[in-house]
């Protein structure tokens, strides 16, 4: 059977609460096919410590490590048993045949990186967007890959699993620059918004609370420049933020605990700032400027009145 | 001659650790050390007000959404103290009552059969359905406690995390069809908790008054784990400073107030932050002796209390609590049965509220000042899955100067001060059994996470 560790550095087990919520496979599906040696919230018995010596003597083989919340080698902000969670990585990175990185807070240092009084917060290869994590820019485990990154704050629990259940079959996965697997980075949350159709009529939304209207414009949704597959693989299987009505505070990216005012866009000149990926400023502007001179009936009324 | 051992607390949420000293076979001082500390309060500052509304829920994985009201209560709050009106209807109150409600049942069911029920797997090896993975009621209530969150998606779009809350309202437009759904779903969880939880119909639990008469009729998991305890010793052991604390009234089974002996109005001023034994002293880190936790000692005249679902039973001055209080001397068993019994009474209020939305109010009435011109301080209150929730916000020039969050877990976990230990770590002095201790520190539901945020 492979086998599963599951450590915790500086998180708020988000992730772990929403991988509880996996559905196709369950958790426990999982956990029936891998073999969960230890994870801080679940197991039974409190034998972290043996199980690392285990791994340490090769009595156990160890399939994937997986590594949830922001790394630091500082004892004082965060320990586990006498050791820092960058003692932790540092024994088994070398024995793990693949080490996935949940959540932004593992992967990039996210908002626990962003405070000020302990500096040395990262994540496992990257702090942010530069590749200053814990381990090495050209850091490999034994199977070839980098650390596998899966961004989000938190995680989609599917996201994980499909990419977990890839590597147990023995499947190749490919990465993007931030080493997220393609498969589930390549979508945006924009891409199957319920909102679309809006988007595409520049019709905004002004204010919260109607499900008619895209958030682009005027609300700061970065469904168009984040890459997430929020409105595909839907959250908790049910919606997702933009179906609801909340703008995408894109999540998934590394400046997301920097950057502010989340429900607001910025413009410049009634442009906004940041535009969709993949198009330029002046196609942005044209293809807006045509859509708002062309009516569309179906868009600017509440859909109860629409035909 | 005392013994000091330290023990770290997993199955809980985020690790703790225990310092226990001994002496002649008995716990005599008691140290609960949360070691893990990420800056919140201070990542906040000067932050857009409206930012806190994404920041705050990632406090906690488990409890965030609680954080998120709380955030949206003390922004509210604030345009108030600044003299403007705010408006929010009848419907956004209610849709944020239900997916606060629906974060306390998955909560609670995760807690009872995830991180408490485990340890009776050490005493009694027949229990082997709970078993954590392939037990047939540990996947039950994996299964449950996730479908009961997908109602926060329908209306929040996801959880953990969704900031869909925000002075004036809440930012979906559901269909009577999404209510369909949710109905139906709080439907069938309902008819797991009294198959499975209680076993038996919840009007007939409700009518319940005695220990007896539960145990005599139930027979669901609930009885089976208050059985084993009693079995085990329990009754006696547990008891924290019989002082309960809650901030909020949630209609119809939540009353706020303040009990030790009998009960008075809660009363915001009268709670104050001890730091003497927290790393944390005047916002900065401080590692000097003696003290030997993140989290710090929230005090309310001066004197410890206990926050949580048990807490909201008594001050709620509900029969079968009170009872349960006397039946037994230690309040292990009482705090465990107290937040289980809390599903069943909200899953029932959640329906309500469902059928009471009138779906032809706004969901959103925009503030008429924009926030930016917002100065002041204000408070903002929460009852979440581990008790009260206290945010308060100090802003200037639109944005956050200071923000502070008392947890839950920090009234219950917290570090002692001169006079008191903190209620936990007095319930466990002089048990001789260090497996017992761990369990009632348990009971308290730990989450390290928000003890020290
Ligand atoms: S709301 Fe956001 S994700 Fe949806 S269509 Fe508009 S821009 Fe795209
Ligand atoms: S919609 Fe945006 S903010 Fe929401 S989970 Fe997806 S990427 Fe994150």
């Amino acid at each position: 059977m492979k086998t599963l560790l599951w450590l915790q550095g500086l998180t708020c087990n988000g992730n772990t609460q929403s991988l509880l919520n996996a559905e196709n496979p369950y958790i426990y599906e999982i956990f029936s096919k891998i073999n969960l040696l230890y994870h801080p919230s679940l197991s039974i018995e409190n034998n972290l410590n043996e199980i690392i010596d285990k791994i340490l003597d090769k009595e156990i083989k160890l399939d994937f490590l997986i590594v949830e919340g922001a790394i630091t080698k500082n004892k004082n902000f965060c320990k586990i048993g006498n050791y820092s969670i960058s003692d932790l990585v540092n024994k088994l990175k070398d024995k793990a045949e693949y080490i996935i990185a949940v959540g932004n807070c593992a992967v990039h240092g996210n908002l626990p990186a962003v405070y000020r009084e302990n500096k040395d917060i990262c994540g496992l290869q990257f702090k942010f967007e530069e590749k200053k994590g814990l381990l090495p820019s050209d850091f490999k485990t034994k199977s070839g890959y980098p650390v596998i990154n899966i961004t989000g704050c938190p995680i989609h629990p599917a996201w994980f699993t499909q990419v977990l259940m890839a590597l147990y079959y023995d499947r190749k996965i490919s990465l993007d620059k931030f080493n997220r697997p393609k498969e589930i980075f390549m979508y945006l949350p924009h891409d199957g918004c319920t909102r679309n159709e809006y988007f595409e009529w520049k019709t905004e939304a002004e204010e919260f609370g109607h499900k008619e209207g895209c958030l682009f414009y005027n609300l700061g949704c970065r469904g168009p420049m984040t890459h997430a597959p929020c409105n595909k693989i839907l959250w908790n299987r049910i919606s997702s933020k933009t179906r609801a009505g909340m703008p995408c505070i894109g999540c998934t990216e590394f400046n997301f605990p920097v950057r502010e005012n989340f429900f607001d866009t910025k413009k410049n000149m009634g442009i906004p700032e940041d535009i969709p990926l993949g198009v330029s400023k002046r196609a942005y502007i044209m293809i807006s400027g045509v859509a708002k001179t062309l009516k569309n009936e179906r868009v600017s009324k509440k859909l109860e009145d629409t035909e | 001659m005392a013994k000091v051992e330290k023990r770290i607390l997993n199955r809980v949420e985020g690790e703790v650790e225990l310092k226990l000293v001994w002496e002649k076979g008995r716990i005599k001082d008691a140290f609960i050390i949360a070691p893990n500390f990420r800056g919140f309060e201070f990542i906040l500052e000067n932050k857009p007000l409206l930012d806190a509304l994404v920041i705050t829920p990632r406090v906690c994985g488990i409890c965030g959404h609680a954080h998120l009201i709380a955030t949206t209560n003390a922004l509210e709050n604030l345009y108030r103290e600044n003299g403007y009106e705010i408006e929010v209807s009848q419907k956004a109150q209610l849709i944020r009552n239900i997916t606060l409600s629906c974060e306390i049942i998955q909560n609670h069911i995760r807690w009872f059969y995830l991180f408490v029920i485990p340890d009776f797997l050490k005493f009694n090896t027949d229990l082997k359905d709970f078993y954590p993975i392939k037990g047939e009621k540990w996947r039950k209530a994996v299964y449950y406690s996730s479908k009961i969150v997908k109602i926060i998606a329908i209306f929040g779009g996801q959880w953990p995390h969704t900031s869909y809350s925000i002075p004036g309202g809440v930012m979906c437009e559901p269909t009577q069809m999404e209510l369909m759904e949710a109905i139906s779903i709080v439907d069938n969880v309902l008819e797991y908790f009294e198959n499975d939880v209680i076993g038996m119909n919840i009007d007939d639990y409700f009518s319940i008054k005695f220990l007896e008469e539960f145990l005599e009729k139930s027979k669901g998991d609930l009885k089976k784990i208050i059985e084993e305890a009693i079995k085990l010793g329990f009754s006696d052991i547990g008891k924290a400073y019989d002082r309960f604390l809650t901030v909020c009234n949630v209609s119809p089974f939540i009353s706020q107030g303040v009990t030790r002996r009998k009960k008075c109005n809660f009363d915001v001023s009268k709670v104050e932050e001890i730091e003497t034994f927290s790393f944390l002293e005047n916002g900065k880190s401080k590692f000097s002796k003696g003290k030997y936790s993140w989290a710090k000692a929230p005090r309310y005249e001066g004197k410890p209390f206990e926050t949580g679902p048990l807490a909201r039973r008594i001050n709620n001055e509900d029969e079968l609590f009170i009872n349960l209080t006397k039946n037994f001397k230690g309040y292990y068993i009482p705090r465990i049965w107290a937040r289980v019994d809390e599903i069943g009474k909200i899953l029932v209020a959640i329906k309500k509220y469902l059928l009471n939305i009138n779906l032809n109010e706004p969901s959103y009435i925009k503030p008429k000042v924009d926030i930016k011109n917002l100065e002041g301080q204000a408070y903002g209150f929460c009852e979440a899955a581990r008790g009260s929730l206290i945010h308060k916000v100090i802003a200037k020039e639109g944005k956050i100067e200071k923000y502070d969050i008392i947890t839950p877990t920090v009234w219950n976990l917290g570090t002692r001060c001169k006079n008191y230990l903190s209620p936990a770590e007095k319930a466990i002095i002089g048990l001789s059994d260090k497996l017992k201790a761990e369990m009632v520190v348990r009971s308290f539901d730990v989450c390290s996470v928000c003890t020290t945020h």
